[in-house]
């Protein structure tokens, strides 16, 4: 378990091989405005990137580009050597890239187990003749889902994993976060794209988050993770490199100490240079 | 040794819990079966308002003797199944109540079709009327060709899912609003088409032979050991094997990882599509499935009325569809049964509110919008094997 | 076709449209301030129209004929009396539902629609065979060839028009019509400004509501005659025309509703069934435009915040 104030130490970045994920003149129009434009973005397999920006830098639009619920206006998107620009957000899933939403986008009425199974479903679907008449064989594949979900659970939270078969509403903010990730996770994506997981939460609870998401990714080391945040103790804690978005373009890129002495970033954020 | 004993109480609780459950059960039974037997509008009124009292007394015990029940699904299942046998045999040479109780039937059949396409996957369908009745024309259709009746009603639910899948299009690129728009036009163009098209029958609509199932002649009186009941226990005897199955049907789809997807689709799109879903697809999924089971009912409607007009499935029959799983408890296939009898048969026993049926379910599903939306029961949360250890 | 026959039907067309644009209105207006589709309203219309027929026919018992004065006091019956059955409705049953799932607003409507059906076949004497309406505006015509330039029928066009544009005034002229685009563009932000929001949704309600009325009186006066379920296809044309045009734009409610009259008639002209598949036309033309274009032929400005 990392303490605070630790970084995370990541695999080696070897800059010769070919980024996991690699974004070329990204852009995205709605109407008039441009959300995104001409991004040249990268990310490297196994690293914790950090995106940052002042609101409406277009941070989650980037996520939502990727993971196509928008269809991009430009450019492309390669993921492990594959075109996956303009996909469907089910093929996106599938080709291993998974999400957290800024608003959480749990669905409250159904358990903790069926949130996290709503992750699984490209596993676990195999027809509607399969679920009604097949029934020993669904208990079985039920029973084992139910252990890997416990198992997820475990890694952030024991309490939580008790709690599985609660109604997702009935937990607080931070579990609720917990649920999302762990939802992101079941599948074992290649690359998970975390948007703002502090939000609405203390100093002492994205903390703990913080240390969660670190076990996580002790537990899978290939994990590649990218960060939105506004909490900047987090981009330093949690990342080794992250980048800078203003209107839709990179502004800066590096280590988060040098990114937040330059210039440019601390213009984008305050307006005008602190002294 | 404590332990042992603390775990023996708690068997037996469990044990006296589940025979409560039964005898409540039991007693619901005998009060349906007075209420479909009598005549007398003070045994009627009596009876509702004893139904009424025990329905708020219960409230506070209920949820101990139906977990009881729904611990044991097959246990609950063949109880009320064993019930509702007993009523329909006290009533064996009554045609009228029997009949009614077929009626309820069949409708449960649909209404839990419907159930899927609104509770789970969130799809609003108000052409409910119109899916029965294209069974229903099928079925009238076919059977005066001479195809075999078995056929007929199978070919009722693939018509139905057929004309359903012309609806499809348009339900899944339209959302809220604008499906309950596009299957309420459907709805009424439906019954609409009927009345101008005479190839079909026209306002007055077609002639129906009862159902014979591989010699099984439903239209024919049992004769058993004796004493002669009316023909209307063989449509009893398929209905409730229909409504059975039907039943059973939706709870394995709700306990599933496909009920699952239903509910993700109906809660949040857009998440259900991020993590891989395929909306399109459990959309027609859920609306094929519904329109099917509505459309099989149908089929046995039309054989077991033997005659059917435009009129029988108009809008405001879909509207009753609905008022049906909205009562029950949307979500809830359990509450269907409760809720259809008490929206087809109070108004055909009291006669004088059979006119006014319409304004008192448009009141009656206000009201439960406004103070009690989750029905009658409630949807509870999903359970895939009820009574395993997880 | 000829000249004379052709202007008929565009006349008819134009009569038709009206209709469909003051049911249209009011759908987009209740969309706008609450995001809330009414579905009673057609109902409302026909409400507002059997409300007219009786003030007619306790009028005629008192004696009271003067066309100008019934036409008015019938008008203004109508109109009033489906202003407070719209804010009555948006009080009771639409304001409190506000926070619950939108299929229960939309379930909640569509039984008070089925539910003012009932009431006027029930409880209005002989109320399940059409009633006639009486002839309150002038029978004067002109013969030009095929067409008869009708005056009643111009004067109705004229009024409806002019109603229309009298509601697009108020929204988009008075201060009321502010705070009512206010409310719909944001209501939390109107709320902090300090606009009473629930009386903004009753006042757009008894708006909406008293247009439908008029509309009612319009219809019974054109066509003569009314009957207790007018409401249904009138309310799913309307609402269509609305969609069409883009849920929340009042030009659009406009188009939709010409647009819809235009399809009814030329659908009438140009298939070769019997006017008995008029209404099966209008409803297949409804889901097929539904499907084409869902969001409207003016796109909806709004989407979902991901």
């Amino acid at each position: 378990m990392t303490a605070a104030g630790e970084t995370a130490n990541g695999p080696t970045r070897d800059t010769a091989a070919a980024p996991l994920l690699a974004c070329a003149k990204l852009t995205m129009r709605f109407g008039g405005l441009v959300a995104l434009d001409a991004l040249d973005l990268h990310v490297v397999r196994g690293e914790i990137l950090g995106l940052i920006g002042p609101n409406g830098s277009g941070k989650t639009t980037f996520f939502n580009v990727l993971t196509g619920l928008y269809r991009a206006s430009g450019g492309r998107i390669a993921f492990a050597g594959r075109d996956i620009t303009g996909l469907a957000p089910q093929a996106v899933y599938r080709a291993g890239i998974a999400r957290t939403f800024q608003r959480s986008r749990l669905c409250l009425p159904l358990t903790v187990f069926d949130n996290v199974m709503i992750g699984n479903h490209l596993r676990l679907s195999r027809g509607t003749g399969f679920n009604v008449f097949r029934r020993r064989a669904l208990r079985r594949q039920y029973e084992e889902s139910v252990e890997a979900a416990r198992a997820l659970a475990v890694i952030f939270n024991p309490q939580l994993a008790a709690r599985l078969f609660d109604a997702a509403g009935a937990l607080d903010m931070i579990d609720r976060r917990r649920v999302e990730i762990c939802r992101a996770l079941v599948n074992a994506p290649r690359l998970l794209l975390l948007d703002e997981p502090s939000a609405g939460m203390t100093r002492g609870e994205t903390r703990e988050l913080m240390d969660d998401i670190l076990q996580v990714r002790a537990a899978r080391p290939a994990l590649t993770i990218v960060i939105i945040e506004h909490e900047m103790n987090v981009i330093e804690r949690m990342t080794q490199r992250c980048v800078v978005l203003n209107y839709g373009r990179k502004i800066a890129e590096g280590p988060f100490r040098a990114v937040a002495a330059e210039r440019g970033v601390q213009e984008a954020y305050l307006g005008q240079v602190v002294a | 040794m404590t332990g042992t004993a603390a775990s023996r109480v708690a068997v037996d609780s469990q044990r006296t819990d589940l025979v409560v459950a039964a005898a409540a059960v039991a007693a619901i039974g005998a009060w349906l079966w007075a209420f479909l037997a009598t005549d007398r509008v003070g045994v009627l009124a009596t009876l509702l308002a004893v139904a009424a009292v025990a329905f708020v007394l219960a409230q506070r015990a209920a949820p101990r003797y139906r977990r009881a029940l729904t611990a044991r699904p097959r246990v609950a299942t063949s109880l009320v199944v064993l019930v509702v046998c007993a009523v329909a045999a006290a009533l064996r040479d009554q045609s009228y109540p029997l009949l009614m109780l077929c009626t309820v039937l069949l409708f449960v059949v649909a209404c839990v079709g419907l159930d899927i396409q609104i509770g789970h996957c969130g799809i609003v369908n108000f052409a409910g009327a119109a899916f029965f009745g294209t069974g229903a024309y099928t079925a009238a259709v076919l059977a005066a060709r001479g195809v075999p009746h078995l056929a007929v009603i199978a070919a009722g639910g693939v018509v139905a899912a057929l004309v359903g899948s012309l609806l499809i299009l348009p339900v899944l690129r339209t959302r809220g609003y604008y499906a309950a728009l596009v299957t309420i036009a459907f709805g009424i163009l439906f019954s609409t088409f009927l009345e101008v098209n005479d190839a079909l029958g026209g306002p007055q609509g077609l002639k129906l032979h009862g159902i014979d199932l591989f010699g099984w002649k439903l239209n024919r009186d049992v004769t058993l050991g004796g004493s002669t009941a009316s023909f209307y226990v063989n449509y009893f005897v398929l209905s409730l094997a229909l409504a059975v199955a039907a039943f059973v049907f939706a709870r394995r789809v709700e306990r599933s990882w496909l009920g699952l997807a239903f509910d993700a689709v109906r809660l949040d799109e857009i998440a259900a599509a991020t993590f891989g879903i395929g909306v399109a697809r459990a959309k027609i999924v859920a609306f094929t499935l519904g329109n099917l089971l509505c459309g099989i009912a149908g089929a046995v409607y039309a054989m077991m009325q033997g005659f059917i007009a435009p009129n029988n499935f108009t809008f405001g029959e879909s509207l009753i569809l609905v008022s049906i799983v909205i009562l029950g408890g949307i979500g809830n296939p359990l509450g269907i049964l409760p809720a259809a009898l008490i929206i087809v048969v109070v108004p055909q026993k009291l006669q004088f509110i059979q006119e006014y049926r319409f304004l008192l379910y448009g009141v009656l599903v206000v009201l439960i919008l406004l103070f009690r939306p989750e029905g009658l029961l409630p949807r509870r949360i999903r359970e895939y094997f009820p009574g395993s250890a997880a | 076709m000829d000249a004379g026959v052709l202007a008929q039907y565009v006349f008819n067309g134009v009569m038709l449209g009206v209709i469909y644009a003051m049911v249209a209105v009011g759908f987009t207006l209740f969309f706008g301030v609450l995001d809330v589709i009414q579905f009673a309203h057609g109902d409302v219309v026909m409400a507002g129209a059997f409300v007219g027929l009786a003030t007619y026919l306790a009028l005629h018992a008192l004696g009271i004929a003067a066309p100008a004065v019934v036409v008015l006091v019938v008008a203004c019956a109508a109109g009033l009396g489906m202003a407070l059955l719209g804010a009555v409705i948006a009080r009771w049953l639409i304001l409190p539902l506000r926070a619950a799932p939108a299929f229960n607003t939309l379930l909640v409507t569509l039984m008070l629609g089925s539910i003012l059906r009932e009431l006027v076949r029930l409880f209005y004497p002989n109320g399940s065979n059409p009633q006639p309406f009486p002839r309150l505006l002038p029978a004067a015509s002109a013969n030009l060839g095929h067409f008869t330039l009708r005056l009643d029928t111009t004067l109705l066009i004229v009024t409806g028009l002019v109603t229309i544009v009298i509601v697009n005034l108020v929204v988009r002229r008075t201060r009321l019509g502010l705070a009512i685009r206010a409310v719909a563009q944001d209501s939390e932000t109107a709320r902090v400004m300090g606009i009473d929001f629930e009386r903004v949704v009753l006042v757009t309600f008894a708006i909406g509501s008293a247009l439908a009325g008029f509309a009612g009186v319009v219809y019974g006066l054109y066509y003569n005659e009314v009957n207790f379920d007018i409401g249904l296809l009138l309310g799913v044309i309307g609402f269509s025309a609305a969609v069409v045009g883009g849920l929340g734009s009042i030009y659009g409610a406009i188009l939709g509703g010409f647009l819809f009259a235009a399809l009814q008639t030329i659908g009438s002209v140009a298939l070769p069934v019997s006017s008995a598949y008029n209404n099966v036309f209008a409803f297949a033309v409804v889901i097929v435009l539904m499907t084409w274009k869902p969001t409207g032929l003016i796109a909806e400005p709004a989407s979902e915040r991901v």
